[in-house]
């Protein structure tokens, strides 16, 4: 039995294929005006990040400095735009936005910087792409708890934040303009009170002062490897690198244990007697150096790329031992 | 049954108007600019792979010596010719974070090829940043202009779609091909610097720069995006600036501790051995920068930069 349409089902419809239609014309239209070539993200004049960053970059600047640039916003998709092939790194590590505008001095133009607001969502994604920039001739400054300045930078994480202050010049006027915008920075953003429990994991003895770092993905090269932090060492002279990864539970830590040492072993790696206790440890030599990986509740940690094995052994019964203490 | 049929009428409609308006190629300019191009060779026919390194803190000096080691830029530049110079004006930095073409060198390179009776210098690049703030404030802009260069920015009606023989991603893509209008010579000025994701920002990825469109997507096979650029462009001379090294947060750096004084300067016919050569002074191994060894199996230039017996001097 076939059932006829009523009049305004035929109405409808036909309205619906005429707006769809019209669709159709639209991305027509607009794909034949699109040009790829000139086609960027542009700078905009009114900005709110996502949670509610100063729209006026002004606010922050230091007596004297008056804006060289408008303020610019970009996202995930043109953030490549701004920083080229460096984009990566931000985005594996969750970057929602970064705000930068560039200021200079009132009687000297050639006198300026360059403020960087990075929007990484969490302390902990701002910490990682903060650590592994951390720059070798860091000198500590008092601003946050994350915070280090060099000849023409200062660099610093502030909740969310991480925030680079890039000057032109070395002159104290501009230094001094940029601990002006840090601290205001400071003062008039808001963030939640967010910690990384893992910074306090480390054992204290023998390790290299702001060398821990949070490595996003594919740490040590394996593809797993997400959300590790990893610490120098100096034990006795010899260099080593400790590290530590909070999963979601013990069995995860224990299965992406197994993952990392198969992935050792397929690599080259061969295993080596463990004899200091701890069960489920594995010790694997590799490319002539020593890894030690173990678990602990929902912990996986090691020594990675160790030369002497004996001081490998030790820094991972030591770590263990303060994971243990700490009730991790 | 009669619904069902002009149901079935309509969806095939819908995918004949949609199959009809499907864009298969790659991002390209709007139709009006034209057919697509390929960039001409560039190398002076019969003179070979020239290669030599100078070592030395001024790159006054270094690039002087370093010409003149290879013949001299009479062997390059003859009277009358045309110049492009293709600097890396891709971030709107100052000249000390070294993420730019010097503008010193600039300067000097636009000189001696006046001098040696070119007709017309032009400077280019297409910035990742704005190009009005790009060439202000890294110097590249005022160096080029006082020399007696012109700086020609990128322009809509600059790029044509161009598309790399035996290339695979290079395919139809905008090229900023106005700044070539004419010129029979090409020069590439590169800074030795870190890039986070090809390990390395030198001679051949200095081409980059030549681009338009949306060429991020390119950093997903960034190597193989590098040998094609070294496919897409071959060169009079390439000119490499290791006098001060981005060792680390390359490409943008952003502070000084992330420089090195490597105090060497690289010019080279061949623009794979500059890169090989390039990579020493990054402290990476070849197999880190794979691009070099994808571009020397083409045939486009060697990684073992030492068979070019490069020409060693200091200008200390």
């Amino acid at each position: 039995m076939t059932v006829e349409p009523t009049k305004s089902e035929t109405y409808v419809g036909f309205g619906i294929l005429v707006v769809l239609a019209a669709i159709a014309v639209g991305v027509f239209l607009k794909q034949s005006h699109y040009n790829p070539a000139i086609f960027v993200g542009g700078g905009i004049t009114s900005i709110q990040s996502e949670a509610g960053l100063s729209r006026d970059f002004l606010v922050q600047v230091a007596e004297g400095m008056v804006p060289l640039s408008p303020p610019e916003i970009f996202g995930p998709e043109n953030l490549s735009d701004k920083i080229d092939g460096k984009a990566e790194l931000y985005l594996s590590a969750g970057f929602l936005n970064l705000l930068c505008q560039r200021f200079a001095e009132k009687e000297d133009p050639r006198s300026w910087m360059e403020a960087f607001v990075y929007d990484m969502g969490t302390v902990r994604r701002a910490f990682a792409v903060y650590s592994v920039q951390r720059r070798a001739d860091a000198a500590n400054v008092d601003l946050t708890g994350f915070a280090y300045g060099t000849e023409n930078a200062l660099f610093f994480v502030h909740g969310r934040y991480y925030v680079e202050l890039i000057a032109a010049v070395t002159t104290e006027r501009v230094a001094e303009a940029m601990r002006s915008f840090g601290h205001s920075f400071i003062t008039k953003t808001q963030v939640s009170d967010e910690r990384i429990d893992e910074l306090s994991l480390f054992p204290r003895e023998g390790l290299a002062e702001h060398s821990i770092r949070l490595l996003i993905s594919d740490a040590f090269g394996f593809d797993r490897f997400d959300n590790v932090f990893t610490a120098n060492y100096t034990l006795e002279d010899t260099e080593l690198t400790a590290f530590l990864s909070q999963r979601e539970d013990s069995s995860e830590a224990s299965e992406l244990l197994a993952a990392y040492h198969t992935f050792l072993i397929a690599n080259g790696g061969a295993d080596v007697k463990w004899d200091r206790g701890i069960p489920g440890t594995k010790l694997v030599n590799i490319f002539d150096t020593f890894e030690v990986i173990f678990s602990h509740g929902k912990f996986l940690g090691g020594v990675h790329g160790a030369e002497d094995r004996g001081k490998a052994e030790k820094l991972a019964v030591t770590l263990r031992q303060k994971l243990s203490g700490a009730g991790s | 049954m009669l619904r069902a049929a002009k149901a079935g009428v309509s969806i095939a409609a819908a995918c004949s108007v949609s199959y009809w308006i499907y864009d298969s190629t790659a991002p390209r300019l709007s139709q009006k600019e034209g057919e697509p191009m390929t960039l001409p060779d560039f190398s002076i026919p019969g003179l070979g792979p020239k290669m030599s390194i100078v070592v030395g803190p001024d790159r006054v000096r270094t690039v002087n010596r370093a010409l003149k080691a290879i013949g001299g830029i009479e062997s390059f530049v003859k009277r009358g010719d045309r110049i492009l110079l293709k600097v890396n004006a891709a971030f709107a930095t100052p000249p000390m974070l070294s993420a730019t073409t010097n503008p010193q060198l600039l300067a000097e390179v636009v000189r001696l090829c006046l001098k040696a009776g070119a007709s017309s210098v032009v400077v280019t690049d297409n910035p990742i940043n704005d190009p009005t703030s790009c060439f202000a404030l890294t110097g590249i802009a005022e160096a080029a202009a006082s020399a007696g260069a012109r700086v020609l920015m990128p322009d809509e009606r600059f790029f044509r779609p161009t598309t790399v023989s035996g290339g695979t991603l290079i395919r139809e893509w905008p090229l900023l091909h106005g700044p070539f209008k004419g010129t029979n010579k090409l020069i590439g000025i590169a800074p030795v610097k870190d890039h986070h994701r090809s390990g390395a920002s030198m001679s051949m990825k200095n081409w980059y720069g030549l681009l338009g469109g949306r060429r991020n997507l390119l950093h997903q096979d960034i190597h193989n995006t590098i040998k094609e650029l070294a496919m897409m462009v071959t060169p009079t001379l390439v000119i490499l600036d290791g006098t001060t090294t981005m060792m680390t947060n390359g490409p943008t750096g952003g502070s000084l501790g992330d420089l090195k004084g490597t105090n060497t300067m690289i010019v080279s016919t061949d623009q794979v051995a500059a890169d090989a050569f390039g990579a020493t002074l990054l402290g990476k191994p070849l197999s880190q920068l794979t691009y070099i060894s994808k571009a020397a199996s083409l045939g486009l230039g060697t990684a073992d930069y030492g068979s070019l017996k490069p020409v060693r001097e200091s200008a200390g």
